[in-house]
């Protein structure tokens, strides 16, 4: 038997040309079926892990899923900013328990920067209820000073101590805060979470570094040195989101009426479970589409290999007449034949594999800072498994076909067959 | 074949009162205080002649809210084993998507497009074991020890919390022709 | 050697025999010359020696063995071990070197294997005496001409010493002047080896210098030609 199968290595290098093609359609086949899946998966477990404990995100009026986007997972923009007079008085809402302010639209080298108060350290957690932790140093206290997620010191190799300079807008292109740097005063631990791609800072400094500036653009001969910028009143008088947690959960239905109905201005508040819970029931039918066209290219692939492994049995009759005159079984060459088959059905899902480790090397960081998507470096997870079996599965059954034939034609021919 | 058949018969038989046993259905209403009636103060009011814009009307209306929302608990209630079929508001999921805590109303749509129910008819679940398969706004039927939290506003009792033994779906029972 | 008796061989869905052969017997070490047209039952009867194919009635003994009452797979293991086959062309796997195909039986067969001794000298040393230059040696099969072809295939058959060596139409392929050269050196080594030979050809011109010369029609009652 290890002799037929050394001759059916052989004999598959020898046709190298014809089976590589095939075994490039498998493995581009795999790698899009499991990239699919990994991104499906993955996706849905960034959004649900990705804030925990908190009641409502409150934004000006928009869509449910824009708000969620932008507020918690810094992708996307908002429409409108909110009125720091809103959210003060929602803030003591007799059902609050805690509302933490939220200012988003500056960056530090791609990285968002989130103005917000020392309150956003106690009060926000994530993934099933775990706070967050510094690594290193403290939450800011006074203006200019930042605390870094730990992806964002990790790629820019910043310490505690170390000076940066915020950008306006969200590209590094941006007209820069250069006048007014900010000192790290602190580096969270990772979370897994958009948390560790924020740069934070209190909300007087994005009052500060934007005093001299109107509309987006600072105003040329009106620079106001840093030193000076405590002489002015700090306070925000917009906001993009904040956050709320309440005193007892059952009370948000209230709260949420009330927000949406409040007469101060346009705002909407909504429960960060049910609006991504609402946002999966409507991508749950784009998911299973996707996932059911990527096994359908699979099946093609497969099918193609059927259709080579076919057409090369014609070829290779004289070849099995052989083996069978030298003492094969007609099992020998059944057995022959279908190992071939998942052999290469195996080395296809090997090298999708590989291309799809490259692929997320690649397109990971991307879909992080667009999607607030994180992608987790692991080689199979739970559900990956059934597809790997379900394909390799498909390619043997796919195999048996030729293995079939094969064993009929042996015992057809002889050791003499008739081309 | 015959002894096996009654062997099973019996197994689910008599697994039926242990399982149904220790968790008593309870209706919604029941969480309601007897004698609680929120629409007591606008009997007087002739609210069928009232235009919508008018502001008896708007101030009815406000009042009611009001009342819904600090609807009282009933104290009888407290530590008492469940069995309660509601629709889920899921909250917090594990890293595996299994949900752990969750809002239980006792209709559909209780969320930004209807008025909410009163607040003796949502209740606070928790589950230690993270519960599979649940979806949003899904029927269900939970099992579990509700308790009644006092809480620091001004109206008193302050609302239902559940800790959840188990969840079973929700079948809508035959109707009889 | 080899002894048929009683043989009946019928093809599938035919109502006439295709075989019917009361006797024949060859002894150990003899080299017979078998004449058959092309077609006419020959392959048929070569399938029936080799165990690929059982026949309706009648014993073929091998070395003792009667191979009709082995199974399959035994008769698969007992072609291995003490047949060697020459065919009339694509006798070798193309992509294999000469001197791979002309090994392949000791991959095979432990007992091939094992009566070769040093497997490769024993490939080499074929190879010389059948007259193969030691350069066409590593090159792959495909890229030798037929005649080189043809003598690989004939040091693949007698590699390990097999008792039996059947050969089907094997110079047919080959032109006029190196069919008698390929011949002699078939004999040779045959004798050598002291392995029986059935050599099965249409061409009676190649008859002279075998021990002895048979014709099937002679010997098989049958006289349809095969469909």
């Amino acid at each position: 038997m290890r002799a037929i199968l050394t001759l059916a290595v052989k004999s598959a290098w020898a046709r190298r040309l014809t089976l590589g093609v095939t075994l490039c359609a498998i493995a581009l086949a795999s790698a899009l079926l499991f990239a699919v899946e990994r991104v499906r998966h993955d996706a849905r477990q960034s959004f649900t892990q990705a804030v925990s404990g908190v009641d409502l995100v409150v934004g000006a009026r928009s869509g449910s899923v824009q708000l969620m986007l932008h507020a918690v997972f810094r992708a996307g923009s908002a429409t409108h900013n909110i009125r720091w007079e809103s959210f003060a008085a929602l803030a003591t809402h007799p059902v609050v328990d805690w509302a933490v302010p939220l200012v988003l639209g500056d960056s530090h080298r791609g990285f968002p920067v989130l103005g917000t108060t020392p309150d956003y350290f106690r009060h926000f957690h994530y993934s099933d209820r775990r706070p967050l932790v510094f690594a290193a140093g403290q939450a800011f206290a006074d203006v200019f000073e930042a605390v870094l997620g730990s992806a964002v010191a990790a790629e820019l190799r910043l310490e505690v101590g170390d000076r940066i300079t915020l950008t306006h807008g969200m590209t590094e292109a941006g007209p820069g805060h250069d006048d007014k740097p900010f000192t790290v005063v602190g580096i969270l631990a990772p979370t897994g979470t958009p948390v560790d791609r924020g740069v934070h800072v209190n909300l007087e400094s994005i009052s500060a570094i934007h005093l001299d500036w109107v509309a987006g653009a600072p105003l040329p001969g009106l620079a106001i040195p840093a030193e000076f910028v405590k002489k002015f009143d700090l306070q925000p008088k917009e906001i993009t989101a904040f956050l709320v947690g309440l005193k007892n959960r059952a009370d948000v239905f209230r709260l949420q009426r009330h927000i949406n109905g409040y007469r101060g201005e346009p705002l909407m508040a909504v429960m960060p479970g049910v609006a991504l819970d609402e946002l999966w029931q409507t991508l749950g039918m784009i998911e299973q589409t996707l996932l059911a066209m990527s096994a359908l290219v699979v099946v093609i692939g497969l099918a193609g290999l059927l259709a080579t492994m076919l057409a090369s049995l014609n070829e290779r009759r004289r070849e099995l007449a052989i083996l069978r005159a030298l003492g094969a079984s007609p099992r020998e060459l059944f057995l022959l034949l279908t190992a071939e088959g998942l052999l290469i059905t195996t080395l296809g899902v090997a090298f999708g594999l590989g291309l799809l480790a490259v692929g997320t090397f690649f397109f990971a960081p991307l879909l992080q800072a667009h999607f607030g998507i994180i992608l987790q470096w692991r080689l199979f997870a739970p559900n990956e498994w059934l597809l790997l079996a379900a394909i390799l599965a498909t390619g043997l059954v796919a195999s048996l076909i030729p293995g079939w034939r094969a064993w009929r034609m042996s015992l057809a021919d002889g050791l003499t067959p008739r081309n | 074949m015959n002894k096996l058949l009654f062997a099973l018969l019996a197994v689910i038989y008599l697994g039926q009162p242990v399982h149904a046993a220790p968790y008593p259905e309870i209706k919604w209403e029941a969480l309601v205080p007897k004698g609680w009636d929120p629409t007591r103060d606008l009997k007087n009011l002739n609210l069928g002649t009232l235009q919508d814009s008018d502001p008896r009307a708007i101030e009815a209306l406000e009042k009611l809210k009001a009342l819904w929302d600090n609807a009282p608990a009933e104290p009888a209630h407290h530590g008492k084993k469940i069995r309660l079929a509601g629709y889920v508001l899921p909250l917090e999921r594990d890293k595996a998507g299994k949900v752990t805590e969750f809002l239980l109303v006792p209709y559909f749509g209780a969320c930004i497009h209807t008025p909410p129910p009163p607040a003796n008819q949502i209740i606070h679940a928790r589950s230690a074991k993270p519960l599979a398969g649940v979806k949003m706004m899904e029927a269900l039927w939970v099992h579990g020890t509700l308790t009644v939290q006092r809480g620091e506003t001004t109206w008193g009792v302050a609302g239902y919390r559940l800790t959840v033994d188990k969840i079973a779906p929700y079948e809508l029972p035959q109707t009889k022709k | 050697m080899i002894a048929l008796a009683d043989l009946l061989y019928r093809w599938p869905g035919q109502a006439a025999a295709c075989l019917d052969i009361p006797r024949l017997e060859i002894a150990a070490g003899e080299r017979v010359f078998l004449h058959g047209p092309s077609g006419g039952g020959k392959s048929t009867l070569l399938g029936l020696l080799g165990g690929v194919a059982v026949p309706e009635r009648g014993s073929i003994e091998l070395l003792g063995s009667d191979i009709t009452r082995l199974s399959g797979h035994s008769r698969d293991r007992f072609r291995a071990d003490h047949i060697g086959f020459i065919f009339q062309q694509f006798n070798l796997l193309p992509w294999l070197s000469a001197l791979d195909n002309a090994l392949l039986p000791c991959t095979f067969s432990a007992r091939r294997l094992a009566r070769a001794g040093n497997a490769r000298e024993a490939a080499t040393r074929l190879l010389t005496h059948l007259d193969l230059a030691a350069d066409a040696w590593h090159k792959p099969a495909g890229e030798l001409s037929v005649g080189q072809q043809q003598r690989v295939a004939a040091a693949r058959a007698l590699i390990g010493r097999p008792e039996i060596l059947i050969a089907d139409e094997p110079t047919s392929a080959l032109d006029a002047p190196r069919q008698q050269i390929f011949i002699d050196l078939l004999l040779a080594e045959a004798k050598a080896e002291g392995a029986a030979l059935l050599f099965v050809s249409h061409d009676e011109r190649l008859a002279a210098h075998f021990d002895r010369k048979i014709a099937l029609c002679d010997i098989n009652r049958a006289g349809t030609v095969e469909p």
